[in-house]
């Protein structure tokens, strides 16, 4: 199945890309997926707490993605 | 210098006013020129000016008016008494302050608007809004809240003025570099709009101060560069039911969102826990139009809540990128 993942702030920087497309087998979940992101990150996202949102919806528990769907990753900002 | 402290203008007058400090006013015109052309809403007695005496005075100050304020200020260079101050502009200034004061031509254009009107302007009038931080996103909050009619603006902000800040907080002219932000800031937006009252606190707000700081507010604006802030703003708009109005900015991007709205959720139910990132725009860097950008979301949601204009951000996160232009909204219910 095909997810694509929206960047947000540092997530968008250290990878470089406004979104990043995967191919997955059935049953992964969100938080495989940012585990994924957070690899192809080496170690830059460390230290950064983000946030899910499948198909623009908030989802603070990890759920498991169907095909198509869209997932955002939101890391919290500072700047004023 | 020892005269202009003995001259008061309309506009610090109007600050005893609101502030509830205790004076007289005393009218040195003939009595049919008061009557023709009274100092309105303020209370004054007459007494002509070769009957005068101040050598009973007591604590509270004396304002002398007379009908363009050069009697009165020529009677101060000559008798000089303390306590006693010429308005500036006698009457004749503060009448037409006054007047102004109750002009809503200044708001025709957003008064047309079928959401706004007469009955909306009057609750922009009544409203407090308190801004905490001065920068990027604070200054054109206060500048949009204030040429909008917010009757009450709060600034809350111990910073100085930096010649790097400038670019994006062109609020500040060059010339206030070193100066206290919210000194600077009071001095711009009261004569953006002078028949608004603006608040200056001239310090960081901490979990120890912030009762004081936050009390009265009818909506809170979060304009910080802190994450240690933002957890205490967000604390107490949610102990007092307060609608907070949230930005943050990164590089090109930036969220807003409004926390605490009718129950609605707030930012420890987006961002739980502490978190490491700590980049701030010194960090990351940040062009001044960022900040233009978010800054005046956070100041029409404001104006939103403070109408009663839904849908508004209440349960959702704007995400903002100014590279593509394109915005997504999260929804956090």
């Amino acid at each position: 199945m095909k997810v694509i993942v929206k960047c947000f702030s540092q997530v968008r920087y250290h990878l470089g890309k406004d979104e990043l497309v995967f191919h997955l087998e059935e049953g992964v979940t969100t938080s495989d997926l940012e585990e994924k992101v957070r690899e192809q990150a080496g170690d830059l996202l460390e230290g950064v707490s983000l946030r899910v949102a499948v198909n623009q919806k908030y989802t603070p528990e990890a759920v498991e993605l169907k095909d198509g769907d869209e997932v955002a990753l939101i890391p919290p900002v500072q700047g004023g | 210098m020892e005269n202009d402290s003995m001259i008061i203008s309309p506009q610090e007058l109007q600050k005893w006013l609101d502030e509830g400090k205790s004076f007289r006013v005393v009218d040195i015109r003939p009595r049919e020129q008061h009557e023709l052309d009274p100092i309105v809403s303020l209370d004054a007695t007459i007494v002509a000016e070769e009957d005068l005496d101040f050598s009973t005075i007591d604590d509270n100050p004396v304002v002398i008016v007379c009908q363009y304020g050069l009697s009165t200020e020529r009677f101060i260079r000559e008798n000089g008494a303390e306590n006693v101050v010429s308005l500036l502009g006698g009457a004749q200034a503060w009448n037409e302050f006054e007047s102004s004061k109750a002009d809503l031509s200044r708001y025709a254009r957003q008064m047309v608007l079928p959401q706004v009107g007469v009955k909306g302007q009057k609750a922009l009038a009544a409203a407090q809004v308190t801004i905490v931080g001065m920068g990027g996103l604070g200054c054109p909050v206060s500048q949009y809240l204030a040429a909008a009619g917010v009757g009450t603006l709060r600034l809350i902000d111990g910073d100085v003025v930096e010649l790097s800040n400038i670019p994006r907080q062109p609020l500040y002219s060059s010339d206030d570099v070193g100066r206290s932000k919210v000194e600077a800031a009071v001095e711009r937006i009261s004569s953006l709009n002078p028949v608004i009252k603006v608040e200056m606190k001239n310090v960081f707000l901490t979990s120890e101060n912030r009762d004081d700081l936050l009390s009265s507010a009818d909506v809170i604006v979060d304009a910080t560069d802190s994450l240690a802030v933002r957890r205490v703003l967000d604390e107490y708009a949610s102990d007092h039911s307060v609608p907070l109005v949230y930005a943050g900015l990164y590089r090109f991007e930036g969220q807003v969102s409004v926390f605490n709205y009718n129950g609605g959720p707030r930012y420890a139910d987006l961002f739980p826990e502490q978190s490491a990132t700590g980049d701030s725009c010194a960090d990351t860097g940040v062009l001044g139009m960022l900040p233009g950008i978010i800054g005046n979301i956070q100041a029409l949601e404001t104006v939103k809540i403070i109408l009663g204009l839904e849908p508004n951000l209440s349960g959702k996160l704007l995400l903002y990128d100014g590279l593509n232009h394109s915005m997504d909204i999260i929804e956090l219910d």
